[in-house]
């Protein structure tokens, strides 16, 4: 009986712990597959997001791509039915009708002949470096876009254009429309002289197209274009700096070896994917946002886009260390907020941006051209970035940049009659380090070294000759 | 007493065995029921790695046609041609069809020039305003890019309407084309430009197959079909006026 008395206490006891096992294992899978659910359902909305911005990169090069052309209805159509495009200081026109003749006037097009330009009508509008923010819900967004215009008419004029454009867009049926958009034209500068001939412009400089038709509304904005130094405000001032911010860096945990386990991992590898696609889209908008606040000699600004120790290297400057440092160096291409008749273009283009495998580190390779004025003078410089970057708690910050010059050229001589040679380091605010390497500009040629391997051989390219 | 001992152990087993079967059960029944819901997420996650697997496609057809531009900046020909498919093919202006990869280096290496930068000689192909699309099946994508350029020679503006291909994982050219816009030089830029275009015959190599298009450049009028319909009323793109170019147009 003592026998049968220890069994079924020992029977009791088993039975005691299976039961309590079986209850928190069911409890504890049920609080594993709620994450899963809601993790799966946070990665939907970010997906969504990184698409976002890929769709509206697409609606502002598509309408760059129209005007081009002449397709001014197929413009006009990118705008919600009560869009509006307000025109430098012209005022603000409403609606896809009068949009349309917006910039079928501005572009040299036709009302009745259908698509198109006539002979000799120049009117190529680049549409660069984007920043975009899309708003927390999803279903609107920002950007600040650059526009670089080419344009004229045959043995009558050649201009340069040059605009900031800040767009506001809402998700209508699920697709992205332009349903605000403000046109700061800085500049149409004649071809001869270029932009160092402009002269300040006094009292109401609005263009000849508002005069023979009209704006809706008045410019909610008055400015003065280039010479003067005119800051279009920042959609992206708002401090939230969303567009610059991926995932913070993250390490899987190990999961266990059951069939929820098996999607905890899936989930982990598509997440890092997705952090990796959304991370490229984070510094296509830090690199832009830099050249933004370079443009208006926002020193301080574009600084804080760097990581601590971050370095600054421009052609042959040396190299700077720490935000403190960088702020200084970039003071040397003028005063803060620039000078009048100052300009500092930097145009951030031809981006190969490569992100590390655990969404830590990036490096990318960048254009840039320059357009200058300073004292009368015009200048036109062009080079290559090769950067580094570091996700810094999930917001992507410069860790390293270095400018490569390719050339400086004159405005009125062009490059090949005139070019400079690049500043030797400064002697007034010193560098850190030397340059890291040694090189000459344009009339002598230098490959910028790659840090990535040829996209489809795999193959490295040397930096130097074949 | 001992009796009753072993009695009350037996029905508490029996309890405890009834309580650990039904919550046994219980689990049993939530695993198939997870078993459904489980097979419901792994779809929900493919779904999604689709969607991810698009936007990195979408960078790296980017990142080769952005890869071209630098290559043709220092005339890194042999780099250029591993860009490209090996029967892809290859039209600039107004020269004609060149078929395979070996074709597309003669183009570059015979036509435009010695390996490698040459001092003096500034061939800066920049690209910008780049709209890449992927098709449905995953495998087969498409670029509009402008590559605006400055050279010893002045000013350049050209499209690239190129499709892609992705060959064991990688994306690659499957045909690249590229008509000129507007050629000119430095000092009076497009005020007075005289490049129209160029042609099959003028300079070696000599295509595989004519122009697919004949069209003149600025101050002319021509444009390259949109590979990509409307992005917001998603109609393609209506051809041109056809008094487009002339000088009657809008008259």
């Amino acid at each position: 009986m003592a026998f049968s008395s220890k069994a079924a206490s020992l029977a009791l006891s088993l039975l005691l712990g299976l039961t309590l096992c079986t209850t928190a294992l069911a409890r504890d899978d049920a609080a594993r597959l709620a994450a899963l659910k809601s993790r799966v359902q946070s990665m939907d909305a970010e997906t969504t997001y990184v698409e976002a911005i890929t769709q509206i990169q697409t609606l502002g090069r598509a309408f760059g791509y129209y005007t081009d052309k002449g397709y001014f209805g197929e413009a006009a159509d990118l705008f919600t039915d009560d869009g509006s495009f307000q025109w430098g200081v012209d005022g603000v026109y409403k609606g896809k009708a009068h949009i349309r003749e917006l910039l079928t006037r501005h572009g040299g097009g036709s009302m009745t002949d259908g698509p198109g330009l006539p002979f000799g009508r120049l009117n190529l509008r680049m549409q660069l470096q984007p920043v975009v923010t899309v708003a927390a819900d999803g279903n609107s967004a920002h950007a600040r876009w650059r526009e670089w215009g080419l344009l004229g008419e045959y043995k009558k004029y050649a201009t340069w254009g040059d605009a900031i454009i800040e767009d506001d867009y809402v998700k209508d049926n699920d697709v992205w429309k332009i349903a605000t958009r403000r046109y700061f034209l800085n500049f149409e500068a004649p071809y001869q002289g270029g932009w160092a001939s402009l002269k300040p412009v006094s009292g109401n400089w609005q263009s000849d197209v508002a005069k023979s038709f009209p704006a809706d509304a008045p410019a909610p904005v008055q400015y003065q274009p280039f010479p003067a130094v005119f800051v279009p405000p920042y959609d992206y001032a708002d401090g939230t700096l969303r567009a610059i911010r991926s995932r913070a860096p993250f390490d899987a945990p190990k999961r266990p070896d059951d069939a929820l386990g098996k999607l905890e991992a899936l989930a982990d590898a598509k997440e890092l994917q997705l952090a990796r696609a959304h991370s490229v889209r984070a510094i296509e908008n830090l690199q832009a946002m830099y050249g933004y606040y370079i443009d208006k000699g926002q020193w301080r600004q574009a600084a804080s886009l760097f990581s601590r120790d971050g370095t600054y290297e421009f052609g042959q400057s040396g190299v700077y260390v720490g935000k403190a440092h960088v702020e200084r160096a970039l003071s040397l291409m003028g005063p803060p907020g620039l000078e009048a008749g100052q300009l500092n273009n930097y145009v951030m283009a031809q981006p190969i941006i490569n992100i590390s495998d655990d969404n830590r580190t990036a490096k990318a390779r960048w254009r840039s051209d320059v357009e200058l004025a300073r004292d009368g003078k015009g200048r036109w410089g062009g080079g290559v970035y090769e950067n580094e970057y570091v996700n810094d708690k999930g917001t992507w910050k410069f860790s390293k940049l270095h400018y490569y010059v390719t050339f400086w050229g004159d405005y009125d001589l062009g490059w090949q009659a005139k070019p400079y040679p690049m500043d030797p380091p400064s002697t007034t605010i010193a560098p850190d380090r030397p340059p890291t390497l040694v090189y000459q500009s344009f009339p002598k040629l230098h490959i910028v070294p790659f840090h990535y391997n040829n996209p489809v051989s795999g193959k490295p390219t040397p930096g130097e000759q074949e | 007493m001992r009796k009753s001992v072993a009695k009350y152990c037996t029905l508490l087993c029996g309890l405890l065995l009834t309580i650990a079967l039904t919550s046994l059960s219980a689990a049993a029944q939530a695993n198939s029921h997870d078993a459904n819901e489980l097979q419901g997420i792994e779809k929900q996650l493919n779904g999604l790695g689709d969607r991810i697997q698009r936007l990195q496609d979408l960078t790296d057809i980017e990142i080769v046609q952005d890869a071209y531009g630098y290559y043709v900046d220092k005339a890194q020909w042999h780099y250029l041609a591993d860009l490209f498919a090996p029967d892809a093919t290859l039209e600039i202006g107004g020269k004609g069809v060149f078929l395979g990869r070996a074709r597309v280096f003669e183009y570059m290496h015979v036509g435009l020039g010695r390996l490698g930068p040459h001092d003096g000689s500034l061939i800066d192909h920049q690209q910008f305003q780049c709209l890449p699309t992927i098709n449905p099946d995953g495998v087969s994508g498409a670029i509009r890019c402008i590559a605006f350029v400055m050279s010893s020679g002045g000013w350049g503006h050209n499209y690239y309407e190129d499709r892609f291909v992705k060959l064991n994982g990688v994306w690659q050219f499957r045909k690249l084309r590229g008509p000129f816009n507007m050629y000119s030089g430095y000092k009076v830029g497009w005020l007075d430009n005289t490049i129209l275009n160029t042609t099959p015959e003028k300079w070696p190599p000599y295509p595989d197959l004519p122009p697919s298009v004949l069209y003149m450049t600025f101050p002319n009028y021509y444009v390259e079909p949109y590979h990509y319909p409307n992005p917001v009323t998603g109609k393609p793109m209506p051809t041109p006026s056809p008094r487009a170019g002339g000088l009657a147009f809008g008259r």
